[in-house]
């Protein structure tokens, strides 16, 4: 039995949690609609001007698929190392497992500044600094534990037997990865990759140290605005960014969703 | 049409250890042939080395010393995805993201065979477990005993030279296990397959087998039929493992055994000399009680200490003051629906042939 006080305190504590965690989108998608010159919320009056405007711009635009670009690199770099990474960690009993767990988690002990730093001088060293490439290969290296993580945990739910009986069944080492472990770690890998690009989308730390003027980035490119003048278009941009990670996690309930109810159990 | 294919033995284990490396070895000397078309069951406890064994066979384990041959050829010779087995896991290991057809598909396209002869080959063999029309359901649609079917379809399709069976049938409810072991037995001899199968469980091992191996500590301790395992066991542990036996420890006598001064009627099991110390093993439903005793070569008085009710039998804890020691007995009593009362006392005995007597050495 729950009693009246405690029923209060847990609704009390979801709406504060509802609140303060949705409040920033609420902010930004209500300041976005305004149709004064001022960032503001509550908006003045309602209009769609600055999506407008931030469609013809071709400075944002440009940026924008840039950012695409950087997040469709970083996620092809990600999904076979984090794949392979992730399946033999949980897979195989491997010496010094422990070692290679903690080596490949390092990126999240390092703070973002020093590894785009580091970054920046190995790619600097070897001229490919002002290509876009780099930065989606930095953001694949930085953010690499979430895809090792999603894949690992599918994979240890995986029957051991599976492969067996499939190298019963005549496949070979090759056949048995692409028809029964890969299909089975399949969800692992739709998540990790999802949550790849989306990382990569909205890296700017790590983007602002790679790129220079002509290949700015999405994040930096906002950024840079706000340095000079703060208008209602940063708002429009940044609800783009939120319907992008909607559009992903959407994806990802289509899919993953979808895979988990294809598994028997 | 599987004793035609070939003169020699089907599966040839030989001088066979398996030493994990943690303490004593999971399977110690272990030797046997296997005839091509007989249904093997290797029978024994949790950790007797049962499964090692067969993991060997089927290939995903190297024994550390030993050899075994598969249709006359040295296992190892050959990788495990070339060799012409068909398994089916404790766990079944069926691939969930397959459907039924896919699932007895997948051994036919992995060993190329020509795909327009696939589709009637898979409805072939899910006829053959009774699953015909339902190849196009989810692996997760199927019930416990129609995913049972399944597995089997798929280790049958290729039509291979053996079957290995790793306790496929633990993880079903009595009914659909015993359902399940007459099914194994059909298709086994609808087939002609050459079938090992892993169980700890003795009935199934009576009711599916041509023969049995029972293992204890990764040892074999013994290789016969099912009549003869029942009848014969070779030693206390297999006595006790398949059945019901009591155990009366005692010195080896010209008639039997001696036990606490009182001479019982009992026959040799193993090499043993008068005098020596021995242990009698007397099977509970051939322990006769109430009147059917007067008669038998040993005659003694009794006490029920308790009684269990097992529907069509009942089995009776009754103690034995003069050996010192109780014995447990099966009487079926349809007729009369009389029990033994708890704390009567009742005339307990048994024949000569029933007491069998082995060196006490032997575990």
């Amino acid at each position: 039995m729950i009693s009246r006080g405690q029923r209060l305190t847990i609704w009390s504590l979801v709406w504060l949690s509802i609140i303060t965690l949705s409040l920033p989108t609420v902010v930004v998608l209500g300041a976005s609609f305004t149709a004064g010159n001022m960032i503001a919320f509550p908006p003045e009056g309602l209009s769609l001007r600055w999506y407008e405007k931030i469609a013809l711009a071709r400075d944002l635009r440009q940026a924008f698929f840039r950012s695409l670009i950087v997040a469709g690199v970083c996620t092809l770099v990600s999904i076979p190392v984090g794949t392979l990474a992730g399946l033999a960690l949980s897979r195989f009993r491997l010496r010094f497992a422990g070692v290679i767990q903690v080596y490949l988690l390092l990126p999240f002990t390092i703070p973002l500044i020093g590894s785009g730093i580091g970054l920046m001088l190995v790619f600097g060293q070897w001229g490919v600094l002002g290509s876009l490439w780099p930065v989606g290969v930095a953001c694949a290296v930085i953010n690499l534990p979430f895809i090792v993580w999603s894949v690992s945990s599918s994979a240890v739910l995986l029957d051991p037997d599976l492969e067996l009986a499939a190298q019963n069944c005549g496949a070979g080492r090759v056949q048995t990865f692409l028809y029964v472990t890969l299909p089975a770690v399949m969800p692992g890998v739709i998540t990790g990759s999802l949550l790849m690009f989306i990382l990569a989308m909205n890296e700017f730390l790590v983007s602002l140290l790679l790129t220079d003027a002509r290949i700015v980035t999405l994040p930096v490119q906002i950024y840079n605005s706000i340095r000079s003048i703060i208008t209602p278009d940063l708002a429009a941009v940044s609800v783009v960014f939120i319907v992008i990670a909607l559009a992903a996690i959407w994806l990802l309930d289509r899919l993953v969703g979808l895979e988990i109810f294809l598994k028997s159990k | 049409m599987a004793a035609v294919r070939s003169e020699q033995p089907a599966v040839v284990v030989q001088g066979v250890d398996m030493d994990f490396g943690t303490g004593a070895m999971a399977v110690k000397g272990a030797s046997f042939a296997l005839e091509p078309g007989r249904f093997l069951t290797i029978l024994g406890p949790s950790g007797s080395g049962k499964t090692t064994l067969l993991r060997m066979i089927a290939g995903f384990q190297a024994p550390t010393r030993g050899e075994i041959l598969i249709g006359g050829r040295p296992a190892d010779a050959v990788a495990p995805h070339r060799r012409s087995i068909g398994m089916v896991f404790q766990k079944l290991a069926l691939f969930p993201h397959m459907t039924v057809n896919a699932n007895v598909a997948f051994p036919l396209k992995m060993r190329r065979h020509d795909p327009r002869t696939i589709p009637a080959r898979v409805a072939r063999y899910l006829d053959l477990v009774r699953l015909g029309g339902y190849g196009n359901r989810r692996i997760h649609e199927l019930s416990g005993g129609q995913q049972q079917r399944v597995a089997i379809a798929r280790a049958l399709v290729f039509e291979p030279d053996l079957l290995l069976l790793d306790e496929p049938l633990a993880a079903l409810d009595r009914k659909l296990r015993e359902e399940m072991q007459l099914e194994f037995r059909r298709i086994q001899k609808e087939l002609g397959v050459t079938t090992i199968n892993v169980t700890h469980d003795q009935r199934e091992a009576l009711v599916v087998s041509d023969e049995i191996i029972v293992m204890d500590h990764g040892e074999i301790q013994q290789h016969t039929s099912p009549v003869d395992m029942y009848r014969s066991p070779a030693n206390p542990f297999v006595a006790s493992f398949i059945g019901v036996s009591s155990f009366l420890e005692g010195l080896s006598s010209p008639r039997g055994l001696m036990v606490n001064g009182v001479d019982c009627a009992g026959v040799a099991a193993g090499a043993i000399l008068p005098g020596m110390p021995a242990r009698g093993a007397i099977r509970a439903e051939q322990t006769r009680i109430g009147a059917a005793a007067e008669a038998c070569d040993t005659v003694l008085e009794g006490r029920i200490t308790d009684t269990i009710f097992e529907g069509e039998r009942l089995m009776y804890f009754v103690d034995l003051p003069a050996l010192g020691t109780g014995v447990r007995i099966y009487h079926h009593d349809p007729a009369e629906h009389a029990p033994f009362e708890k704390g009567a006392t009742v005339s307990t005995g048994w024949n000569a042939r029933d007491l069998l007597i082995f060196p006490a050495k032997d575990r």
